[in-house]
């Protein structure tokens, strides 16, 4: 079994930027990855058969493009695509991690140090019709058009709280498709406020907010509508998603209805090993917590990324940067000074982005305007147990007592049990949990995150055995 | 709900687990005033995390550690026959569903040597009344198809099965509820005294602060934190954690309606009404450990995943079925064993008025032994059956105890 100074789950502009730094300090790394090539969500690759012109070439890319170009091409970057960590586990004076490989089986990889940047996930929310085929996350259809060049639909609506809807129906409308609308939930007005208060500190970094409002532009001029103060009560349809209904009563026919509330940080190899986490506001899920050079709680362990709390691929580079260099330090193969030298400028860039990064969240801030689901929703879509059956449970459990969390939920009616590993409800019983017992979701502790991460065919794990 | 700062109950119970909650639910319908404090939440500890087992042919555990072990296990068989008495009666006691499924439970072999150990094993039981047989390979091939042609054979006994470890706490916990007892989680045991009359002063730390229990009687119900709990008043009880593993399977049509042992090998594998596989069977876990390397009980245990690998293996050599399935969730819960392997129940010869219930195999026992420890703190005698778990066979350990 090899060992490396340094495994990187996870190969996304954050994971890349660490590979970057630590390969310069002459580090081993290996970097692991469920796609098969490099880049992440945000610069995910279609198949190196596939040849597609322009392919993410718009100007938000550019930078991590360039990233993307100068690691996958070190020849030193052992790269372990196609694979997803099941574990990771303390092993004498490193960690063990146990991933499943691509040709069935499972393989044990050892590292001295750990960085986790595992990215983030599109919030799922259960509004009535959710589970109508045709219902999915906006990061779904983005996939299908970055990786696949595949359109979901004909008709496509857009729905939710979240800025990065913009860019998304930028690029099915680039793709050829049609977008029925854009619906933001929250009013504009409200968006125009929160934006002024944080402007003045956004403007250090003024790019993205020039690319939103290109994004604006060259969506009027292809006449798609964007609606504000358009909130989703639910989606309706027989075998399929045929239409959304507003909370005005209005109702737009599509084919696919794409929702875009926010995104939840990817927790759960952190969580599994005992890493401290927060509950992340204003989207939720969980956050590391780590030092200014990325170390989380865990000797050994460091986090940089959407894992710290969702703020977008630039942050994500910056602090990528920053875990790359305090790993090759705390590694011996930086000395102070160095290290002082190395990280002035992706701690400057990453202050000065944290403007954006706040009139960001305030604008996409999802809490006053998440749907509904009715008693009979599923929350828990793998063990189909609806928001009614975890309310019953939830009253159940307060009656002895406010002290307890998602764990107590999940025992009493199986929320969160199934295939999913409870990434799908955990956030949602998290807020009914908080909503209940009336206090912040902070408070309440999630559920226990087990060993595999991933849901893993028995089989593989006796092959890896033999 | 929130409590006076000081207050008086019959018997204060620590620990809201099956043992914990099943006592309250007797002692409560007997007219005790009973308070139970849980530090977490209910069903939060070995209760609701073991697999859900409901065995009572002797254990492996037993067998293994030769010939006095095996007579010292043989001796918990009377006990067992109380037990599936308990199991079948528990639905209509508590008045509602609980998954119990008592379908029969199997203890294959898969060599000769193994074979010759389950007639042993068998011979025992049925001396003592446990109706168990042995089934050749071919009989056991009839019986249940899903397991391995290869098998050489298995006990038989038709009263084993499983039920929900997930949902049997809280019926008891209502029902006691509901007769009159108070149940507080989120709520330590931070002190415990005896006083010069003989009673204890208990101080529990809740969600609305700290508050004084004074009461005639307690019952240290808290699986492998008991011996911390009795240290409170400088007592010794012999338990020692035991880390554990289970693992669950996606859902699947129903393939096995039988408890599965293996009596050369630890292995536990059933499933779940829900249609999951659960696989366990005595296969342990690594303790987490504290910054100066000791280890640490207030921390999940973690997955060792050799043992794992060898779990399953031994799982898919028994049921082939098993390797086409997903491991869903690998998860670790810390029993715990006393230093003759035998639960510790009743009342501690130096502390009276001080009951303790704990160790190993308490999803199975502990609604046998709840009702016989609810009869002793009632009766103020303890019932010939319960002589055997008796604390005071390590009386000797509180020789020098300074009480009160």
């Amino acid at each position: 079994m090899s060992t490396y100074d340094i495994a990187i789950v996870g190969g996304g502009p954050a994971g890349l930027a660490a590979a970057e730094r630590t390969l310069a300090a002459g580090l081993s790394i290996c970097v692991i990855d469920e796609q098969q090539r490099p880049g992440g969500q945000i610069l995910r690759q279609p198949p190196a058969t596939f040849s597609v012109p322009g392919w993410l070439g718009g100007a938000p890319y550019r930078k991590g493009r360039a990233l993307l170009d100068r690691v996958s091409g070190d020849a030193r970057l052992q790269w372990l695509g196609g694979r997803s960590v099941l574990g990771v586990m303390p092993d004498g004076e490193g960690f063990a991690l146990t991933l499943s490989g691509t040709a069935g089986g499972i393989e044990q990889v050892r590292a001295r140090r750990v960085l986790v940047a595992g990215g983030c996930y599109d919030m799922p929310v259960a509004l009535p019709g959710w589970t109508l085929p045709g219902v999915m996350s906006a990061g779904a259809v983005q996939t299908l058009i970055k990786a696949q060049q595949v359109l979901p639909g004909q008709r496509i609506v857009l729905f939710g709280t979240h800025p990065l809807m913009i860019v998304l129906a930028q690029q099915i409308v680039e793709a050829g498709g049609e977008v029925a609308a854009v619906c933001f939930a929250q009013p504009f007005a409200a968006m125009a406020r929160t934006a002024l208060a944080h402007l003045p500190r956004a403007l250090r970094t003024p790019g993205p907010l020039l690319a939103a409002a290109a994004g604006i532009m060259a969506l009027r001029r292809a006449g798609v509508p964007v609606r504000y103060g358009a909130q989703a009560l639910r989606c309706e349809g027989t075998d399929a998603v045929e239409r959304i209904v507003f909370s005005n009563g209005e109702s737009i026919a599509c084919d696919v209805a794409a929702m875009c509330y926010g995104f939840l940080p990817q927790a759960d190899l952190i969580r599994q090993i005992g890493a401290e986490v927060r509950w992340s506001d204003p989207a939720g899920g969980w956050e590391a917590i780590h030092d200014e050079a990325m170390r989380s709680t865990v000797p050994g362990l460091y986090v940089a990324g959407e894992t710290t709390g969702v703020a977008g691929s630039d942050a994500a580079m910056a602090e990528g940067a920053l875990a790359g260099v305090a790993i090759a330090q705390d590694a011996g193969a930086l000395s102070a000074e160095e290290a002082a030298a190395a990280i002035r400028k992706p701690q400057a860039e990453r202050q000065a982005m944290q403007g954006f990064i706040d009139l960001l969240r305030g604008v996409a801030d999802p809490r006053p305007w998440l749907p509904e689901p009715e008693p009979e929703t599923l929350l828990c879509r793998c063990e189909d147990i609806s928001a009614g059956t975890v309310d019953r449970a939830i009253a159940d459990a307060l009656e002895v007592g406010p002290s307890f969390g998602a764990s107590a939920i999940k025992l009493r009616c199986r929320a969160g049990m199934g295939l999913c590993q409870g990434r799908t409800c955990e956030h949602a019983l998290v807020r009914r949990i908080a909503s209940a017992r009336g206090c912040r979701e902070a408070e309440v502790t999630g559920f226990r995150p087990r060993f595999p991460a991933r849901a893993v065919s028995v089989a593989d794990l006796l092959e890896g055995a033999a | 709900m929130s409590m006076p700062t000081t207050t008086h109950c019959d018997i204060l119970i620590v620990g809201g687990g099956l043992v914990g909650c099943a006592t309250a639910w007797h002692l409560s319908r007997l007219g005790f005033k009973a308070l139970l404090a849980e530090r977490g939440h209910l069903n939060s500890g070995a209760s609701g995390q073991n697999a859900g087992s409901l065995h009572f042919q002797i254990e492996r555990r037993f067998l293994e550690q030769g010939e006095k072990a095996a007579a010292d296990g043989a001796r918990i068989v009377s006990l067992n026959r109380l037990a599936i008495e308990e199991w079948k009666g528990i639905e209509n006691m508590l008045g509602r569903p609980l998954d119990v499924a008592m379908h029969g439970g199997l203890m294959v072999a898969e060599t000769e040597a193994e074979m010759d150990l389950l007639a042993f094993k068998v011979a025992r039981e049925n001396e003592l009344g446990l109706q168990t047989r042995v089934l050749s390979g071919t009989q056991l091939h009839h019986k249940a198809s899903a397991l391995s042609p290869n098998l050489a054979g298995a006990a038989w006994l038709e009263d084993e099965g499983h039920a929900n470890p997930r949902t049997l706490v809280d019926a008891f916990a209502d029902g006691a509820r509901g007769q009159g007892a108070v149940v507080q989680t989120g709520t330590a045991l931070a002190g415990l005294s005896m006083q010069r009359d003989r009673t204890y002063r208990a101080t529990l730390h809740g969600p609305d602060g700290e508050i004084t229990v004074n009461t005639p009687r307690v019952l240290l119900a808290a699986g492998h934190w008991v011996p911390r709990l009795a240290g409170l008043l400088g007592l010794n009880v012999p338990l020692y954690p035991a880390p554990l593993m289970m693992s669950v399977t996606d859902r699947t049509e129903p393939v096995l309606p039988f408890l599965i042992q293996h009596v050369g090998r630890r292995l536990s594998m059933k499933q779940t009404e829900d249609g999951n596989l659960l696989i366990g069977g005595g296969w342990p876990s690594r303790l987490a450990k504290r910054a100066d390397g000791t280890p640490d009980l207030d921390r999940p245990a973690i997955v060792e995943p050799a043992n794992l690998r060898a779990n399953l293996d031994v799982g898919a050599r028994v049921m082939p079925g098993l390797a086409e399935r997903s491991l869903l969730r690998t998860w670790t819960g810390t029993t715990c064993i006393s230093a003759d392997q035998l639960p510790i129940v009743g009342e501690v010869a130096a502390a009276p008025g001080l009951f303790v219930a704990a160790g190993g195999s308490l999803f199975t026992l502990g609604p046998v032994l709840a009702r016989l420890l609810a009869r002793t703190i009632a009766e103020g005698a303890a019932p010939e059956e319960l002589t055997m778990f008796t604390p005071r066979r390590f009386a000797h350990l509180d020789a020098f105890a300074v009480l009160p």
